[in-house]
Formats: C-alpha cells, structure tokens, sequence
C-alpha cells in the first residue's frame, strides 16, 4: 500500500507570553491509504496539535506534511475531522446537522451529497431521527451522527481526536466497533489520537508512539490482528504481548519524563 | 435528493402505565396547588387593602383602595385620556426596547467580531455600565430635546449598555471546540457566527430580552418623570403633585399590567424557540 499521509521533518513551535514552546520536533511517520493508524503519547505530547496541523487548523513550523505526494492545502476536503464531544448543535436536528458541511461549502454535488447522507442514515440506523434534535438520542447515537456529518463531504482522510472517550465503557466498544466497521466499509484512511492502548491495538493497523515533548516518534508498531472487528481482535493471543509493549514503551517514556 | 423529508417521529421513550399516570397526576396537582396559591396571594392582597381603607384602618387618602383605583379606572375609561396615556407610554417603551435591544446586540457583534476593538472599548462599556443613568437626564433634554425622543434615549440609555455585554459574553462563551468544528469544515468568519455563535447565544437572548422587558419600563417611566406631558409616568408625577393617589394608583396598577404582558409575550417567544 502507498503512503497517503506523510510528515517529514515536521517541527511545531507554539508561543505564549512566557516563552516559545517546542511541540514537535523532525517529526516523521507515515499512513497507509485505506489503513487506521493510532497515534499514542504521554498527555500534553502534541497529539491534537498533529491532528491539527493535518486539519490545517495550525500551520507547521517546518517541515512538510503531504497527502498523495502533495502539500496539504488550506481548506483540504480530502480531510474530515471528528473531535472529542459529537458537537452536535442542539438547535439543529439530526438532519441539519449531518448537511452542516455541504450547507457551508456548497458543493456543485450537494444533492449527491444528500443522497450519500441519507444512505448512511439508514445504513447505520439513524435515519428514524432525522427529524429529532440531538437531545433525544443516546451518546453512542450521537457519536455516530457525528461521524456521519464528517463523512458526508466524502474526505479521503479521517482524523479521530479520542472519539470514544466521553462514553461509558460498553458503549464505547459498542461505537468504536460501529465507527471501525463505517471507517472500512466507506474505505476510508483513518488517523486515530488515543490514550487508551487497547482501543489503538484493537483498530489499528500501525500505532505510532510518541516521546514526551517536544514529540518525536519513538516506536512505530504494524499490526495484523485476527477478527473482523475491533471487539474480537481484542481476543487475539497477540493482543496481551502487544499491549504490554505499547504500555512499556510509555511507561519508559513517562521515567524518562519524571527523571 | 429535495431538502423536505418525511418527518418522522421517534419513538414513545416511557411506557404508559398506571405509575406513569399517578406521575403525571401529581405533576399536575403540584402546578394547580402553585397556580392556587398565586390567585389567594392577590385576592388576599386586594380584599386586605379594601378592607384596612374601608375600615379606616390606614387613611385610603395615602393610599387608595381597591374600589377607588377601580372608579378611577372607569373614570379615565369613559372620558378616553387613559387610552392617550398607556398607547404613549406604551410607544416609548416599545420603540426604546427595540432600539436598545437591537442596538446593543449589534454592537456586541461588532465587538465579538473585532477582538482588538472591544480591547480598546472595555473600560468605556465597564464605566458606562456602572454610571447611574438618572444622572444623565438634563443632557439628554438639552441634546434630544424635552419629550417623547428624551424619554426613549433614556430608555436606550438603560437597556443599551446590559444588552451589549449580556451579549457579548454569550457570543465569547460559545465552546471554542465547536468553533474549531466549524473551522475544520471550512467555514468563514460570517458563516461561524451565523450558524453557530448567534443560535448558541438564543438563550442568553430571550434573558436578555426579559431583563430589557423591566429595564425599558423603567427607563420610560424615569424619563417621563424628567419631562413629558403625557404617559403612565406623567399621570404618576401628575397625581402626587396634586395629591391624588387614587391616579397614582391606577397608573401603577396599569404600567403592572402592562409590564406582565409585555414579559409574558416573551415567554411565548421563549416557549415557540424550545419546542
């Protein structure tokens, strides 16, 4: 498979009024096309800042981030972005929600684009609430109308920022197995910011681990689980070993950290 | 695909069941005992006040009773002043709400909008704020002139400054995650705020618009004490310059009526918004 996404010697200093903070520092890693790489990392190591320079919501210091061989522009639709909360707007019921991006853009297309969001409203059970204001639907429901809204606009590129964690921990395997099994079905690239080393290994095909700040890449681990979804690659006998390895490598890096 | 879709109501969420109809009963019998209590609350209040002047318990000279306002009313009602009266005070406090609500909101845009500029303005909007606007009264007549534009400055004045930072804490309050939302799907500054920092805001709106509800009726009222020749406010000053209480009275009832049904359309706009 070739590389979709790669960072190559990507550095990233952000200031404050006290000093100039090194975030990322020749930060080189890539991501398969139609692969699911996780990226975990100490808290504050600049996870969210990678998601965001991919998302164009930051600029790089330096360095160059290219997606199939090209820079990434600003405003990319090749790239769909799902955050920590849903961050469905109250106001606007399910169906408002999931055309916010074409309401914004105005693609040439939209009405392709409605089609594909009602398709995937009815595929993954939703299409019952359309009418519904977020409220009335459950966490794991939400997260996946979430979903739904970013794939709408059809991105090649989905990045994850820890989708999973404002759930309780059986929805949580419940959604991560839905999200994975969309992710596939629509073929899609996936880069996924955790902190939870079971949920990496149970949906990625490569985890990238992070040092402390400024963050380099300090492991890089393939992965090729058995089972069809993220629940049953979890009964894999490698998945004990696997654990215990991310784990020691952040463990390390946390000593390293605290010395 | 066409933009209209079915609607599609969800399912019922509780069961139907004898527990669920007792629920339902008591919530219904706590809201008639609530409603109950507000009606004896008035009557008592009213009955009391009749009673106290009738008896010549407390002189009705200082301040009328119940009867008395009611005479007065019919009174004003059969002559035709009232209708003068209440449609300019009405007016003044309409058209001052507006302006001060729409005013304010629109400089809390500009302000959200511009963050250097509302750097610059904020000790301006503090002081202002804070500034007892009574104070204000002889400048407005001697810029606006005496009359109804001095009374609605002066309703501006009070409702105006509220608005600007009621509002502009709402807008500043929006969850910047959801603004990044927005950003990562392209959207531009206008598009942020207007479909998202401006329906986010809606709650704030509707207390703001309830603040303003009060705020404007005093502002009214405080400008026509200062100069006027007509209102609720002028019969106000005009009935204790000349001692008679019974029209201090019914002017006072009549500006509660008017201020109760000016807050309850309000509360309709609010109950239309959350449905």
């Amino acid at each position: 498979m070739s590389a979709m996404l790669e960072f190559k010697d990507v550095n990233f200093f952000y200031q404050t009024k006290a000093a100039e903070i090194h975030a990322l520092k020749d930060l080189n890693f890539t991501v398969e096309e139609q692969s699911f790489a996780s990226i975990v990392g100490p808290s504050g190591c600049g996870k969210t800042t990678i998601l965001s320079l991919i998302a164009g919501l930051l600029k790089k210091s330096s360095g160059r981030i290219l997606l199939n061989g090209k820079e990434i522009e600003e405003n990319d639709w090749r790239i769909g972005y799902m955050f920590q909360r849903d961050h469905l707007f109250e106001w606007r019921t399910i169906w408002q929600n999931v055309i916010l991006g074409i309401e914004l853009n105005k693609p040439k297309d939209a009405d392709k684009k409605k089609e594909f969001a009602q398709q995937l409203l009815k595929k993954y059970d939703l299409y019952d609430f359309i009418s519904s204001k977020p409220r009335s639907l459950s966490g794991g429901m939400r997260q996946r109308v979430a979903l739904i809204r970013t794939l709408v606009m059809e991105p090649a590129l989905l990045l994850l920022d820890e989708p999973f964690s404002a759930l309780d921990f059986q929805t949580r395997l419940k959604v991560c197995d839905d999200v994975y099994e969309i992710i596939k079905s629509e073929q899609k690239t996936a880069v996924l910011v955790t902190h939870d080393i079971s949920e990496a290994i149970s949906m990625s095909d490569k985890i990238i681990v992070l040092s402390s700040r400024p963050a380099t890449v300090k492991h890089v681990q393939m992965l090729n689980l058995n089972g069809e979804t993220p629940l049953s690659r979890r009964e894999d006998p490698t998945f004990g070993a696997l654990f215990d390895l991310i784990w020691k490598k952040l463990t390390n890096e946390k000593q390293t950290q605290n010395s | 695909m066409k933009n209209k879709l079915k609607t599609v109501k969800p399912p019922k969420i509780a069961p139907y069941s004898k527990a669920h109809e007792r629920y339902l009963k008591k919530l219904r019998n706590d809201k008639i005992f609530v409603i109950s209590f507000q009606v004896v609350i008035l009557f008592t209040f009213i009955g009391l006040w009749e009673l106290l002047t009738a008896t010549k318990v407390i002189d009705p000279f200082f301040v009328s009773s119940p009867s008395r306002v009611f005479n007065m009313f019919i009174s004003l009602v059969e002559d035709g002043t009232i209708w003068r009266h209440i449609g300019i005070t009405l007016l003044e406090t309409i058209v001052g709400f507006a302006i001060a609500t729409l005013g304010g909101t629109l400089i809390a845009i500009l302000l959200w909008w511009n963050k250097r500029l509302r750097r610059i303005l904020e000790p301006y909007i503090v002081v202002l704020n804070s500034l007892p606007k009574i104070a204000l009264g002889p400048i407005i007549i001697l810029w606006v002139g005496s009359g109804m534009s001095a009374i609605i400055t002066m309703c501006v004045l009070i409702c105006i400054v509220l608005t600007t930072i009621s509002m502009l804490n709402a807008f500043n309050s929006c969850d910047a995650d959801k603004i990044q939302l927005m950003k990562s799907m392209h959207a531009n500054k206008f598009q942020i705020f207007w479909k998202l920092i401006l329906p986010n805001a809606t709650d704030e709106f509707i207390s703001v618009l309830k603040i303003n509800v009060g705020m404007s009726w005093v502002g009214t009222i405080m400008g026509e004490y200062l100069s006027s020749s007509a209102g609720l406010g002028y019969l106000i000053v005009y009935g204790s310059q000349i001692f008679k209480i019974d029209l201090v009275m019914t002017s006072t009832v009549l500006l509660c009526l008017l201020a109760a049904l000016m807050y309850l359309a309000i509360c309709l706009i609010q109950k239309w918004h959350s449905r």
